[in-house]
């Protein structure tokens, strides 16, 4: 085991038996008597390592095998095959030690107790993890802060609204300074001010405290704003394990420059890029990325044209991952 | 070793805090389970009036049976209502039982930890009443050993009915379909074993003797109690296995238990 790496996943399988259904009339009766089995291999030869302290996107579309991943990652479930070193651990095998170095929000359901003032909640925590007073002390005052929890700390779990409950859920994650977070579909149902408070908190303590995390979602812009690296699953099968750029740079389309010109020119035309729409002043260019670089295309129109303002947009990444899981470019 | 005893007192004042919010129905719930119980028992008392005795047994002699019965499963079904197999394959399905194996303390100390039913207090008061007129009816010699036996025959059915519970729970690592059976063992056991067992057919007797060690736990300590001869005719020192029965069925069920939890494990279903 490489000491470097704060998860070693090699050659990870988890296969389940899932009874097979006859139908009709007949079929049922048939159901009562007999059970064939089917084979799924839902996690089917997963290889990874992850460093401490980055900050990973875990993608796939619905039943790919991500949330089979992140439960034996968690030690929920036990592999079929293949090896897991997480923090030192084999994570199933020395649960109640394992699970103490780890922090986990599921998003669609809490940990908190749902008839308690959330404090409460938090205060039980202290003592299931055996929490230092002093550290606990100090991490629920931050998280108090940077989580705005102040004005439902004494409300009932059962009467929070679905942002605070992540908010909280997310605090009584890191009360006990895990060294490594997983989070699965965080900002679910959350509404844009929300998802950008919890985007940020989860920035921040990866920063402050090197926490490792480890984000499943559904929502790319999560994954644009905080992870630089993503890896995506598909059948069972890592498709793709990398850096956020070069899943964009292979796979991500083409570019936008948006210019506003200071006048409405006749010819817009410019060697490069195609314009793709005009209205008034403003007109939009696309362009390859590896053909031109966006200063060099900048560089052509200033030097013809007088421009007030101009942005760049990048290829949509939501767009990218959906050609990538329909088209199956990354064939494993 | 304390610390466990520590986080499961503050579990069960969790519990017990967060039930008395709901203070009216707290109220009502307790009335509501203390009037089925004597509702039940009353119909009992009318019938016995008229027919005398239940297969020999007189009023005062079931009514012990009965209250001591209805207490021990009260107890056990407060204390280990976290087990109730409905209300954990609830748990499982919902994946509240996940966030549990979540954190790290010893998983049975959580589910116990996980639900304290208080309104059960209803039943066991209704128990204790049952027997407190039972020993005004019944004319039975108390000496210094019964008087130490009882209370040990008690914490014997309470770990009995708990290792049902128990197995029931786990059941439903494997099915959710089969609860109602889960609840003939539970339920169903508890019923029959208000009443004296030499009442009932020689196969159900044997079932509750060889498979489900019940007998010892109420019947023949009842015999021990009150005094009352053994049809059967078996060995006195049967009336004492009751700790016996009541430990051997918790620690085997909680032998299974932690077999399901690999089980479950292994499917995460």
């Amino acid at each position: 085991m490489d000491m470097s790496f704060i998860i070693t996943v090699s050659n990870l399988q988890k296969h389940f038996k899932v009874s097979r259904h006859h139908r009709g009339l007949t079929g049922a009766l048939r159901n009562l008597f007999s059970r064939d089995y089917e084979l799924v291999r839902a996690v089917d030869g997963v290889n990874f390592q992850i460093r401490p302290g980055e900050l990973v996107g875990y993608l796939g579309p619905n039943g790919a095998g991500k949330s089979t991943t992140i439960k034996m990652l968690a030690g929920l479930l036990v592999p079929s095959g293949g090896e897991l070193w997480v923090n030192g651990c084999v994570p199933w095998r020395e649960r109640e030690t394992y699970v103490a170095s780890i922090g986990a929000v599921f998003g669609q359901r809490t940990t908190l107790w749902w008839d308690l003032p959330v404090i409460e909640s938090l205060d039980l925590l202290e003592h299931i993890y055996k929490i230092p007073r002093e550290r606990f002390r100090h991490n629920l005052s931050e998280f108090r802060e940077m989580l705005d929890l102040d004005p439902f700390l004494n409300t009932p779990v059962r009467s929070l609204s679905l942002g605070q409950r992540m908010r909280a859920d997310l605090c009584a994650a890191l009360l006990h300074d895990p060294t490594l977070l997983f989070l699965d579909e965080p900002t679910i149902g959350l509404d844009v001010v929300a998802k950008e408070r919890i985007r940020q908190f989860i920035q921040h303590v990866n920063d402050q405290y090197g926490t490792t995390v480890i984000l499943t979602t559904h929502d790319l812009s999560d994954v644009e704003k905080l992870c630089k690296r993503v890896m995506i699953i598909d059948h069972g099968r890592l498709l793709f394990n990398g850096e956020l750029e070069t899943l964009r740079d292979r796979f991500g389309g083409k570019r936008e420059l948006v210019v506003d010109f200071a006048q409405a020119y006749e010819d817009t035309a410019v060697e490069g890029a195609q314009v793709t729409e005009r209205e008034g002043q403003r007109v939009v260019y696309q362009f390859e990325r590896g053909s031109i670089t966006a200063s060099e295309l900048i560089g052509r129109l200033s030097a013809r044209y007088r421009i007030r303002d101009l942005s760049v947009r990048e290829p949509d990444i939501e767009a990218t991952i959906r050609r990538i899981y329909e088209q199956r470019l990354l064939e494993p | 070793m304390w610390r466990v005893l520590d986080l499961y007192r503050r579990l069960l004042a969790v519990q017990i805090r967060a039930q008395l919010q709901y203070r009216i129905a707290f109220w009502f719930d307790l009335l509501g389970t203390a009037g089925i119980t004597t509702l039940e028992f009353g119909t009992l008392a009318l019938i016995l009036q008229r027919f005398e005795n239940v297969g020999g047994w007189k009023l005062g002699e079931v009514a012990f049976l009965y209250g001591l019965i209805d207490m021990a499963f009260g107890t056990m079904d407060m204390l280990f209502s976290g087990f109730d197999p409905p209300f954990f394959g609830q748990q499982v399905r919902q994946g509240r039982f996940d966030q549990l194996l979540l954190r790290p303390v010893n998983i049975t100390l959580q589910v116990l930890g996980s639900r304290f039913e208080m309104r059960r207090l209803g039943r066991i008061a209704q128990g204790g009443l049952i027997v407190g007129a039972a020993l005004a009816l019944t004319k039975a010699h108390w000496t210094l050993a019964k008087v130490i036996y009882l209370p040990v025959v008690f914490v014997s059915q309470v770990s009995f009915f708990g290792g049902l519970f128990i197995v029931g729970a786990t059941i439903t690592f494997w099915t959710v379909e089969s609860i109602e059976v889960i609840n003939i063992f539970t339920y169903g056991g508890n019923e029959m074993m208000c009443y004296p067992m030499h009442v009932y057919p020689d196969w159900m007797r044997r079932f509750f003797t060889f498979v489900v060690p019940a007998i010892f736990l109420n019947y023949y300590p009842a015999l021990y109690f009150l005094d009352k001869p053994d049809p059967f005719n078996m060995p006195p020192f049967v009336s004492f296995l009751a700790p016996v029965a009541g430990l051997g069925v918790l620690v085997a069920a909680l032998a299974f238990w932690r077999f399901g939890i690999r089980h479950y494990a292994s499917t995460g279903s």
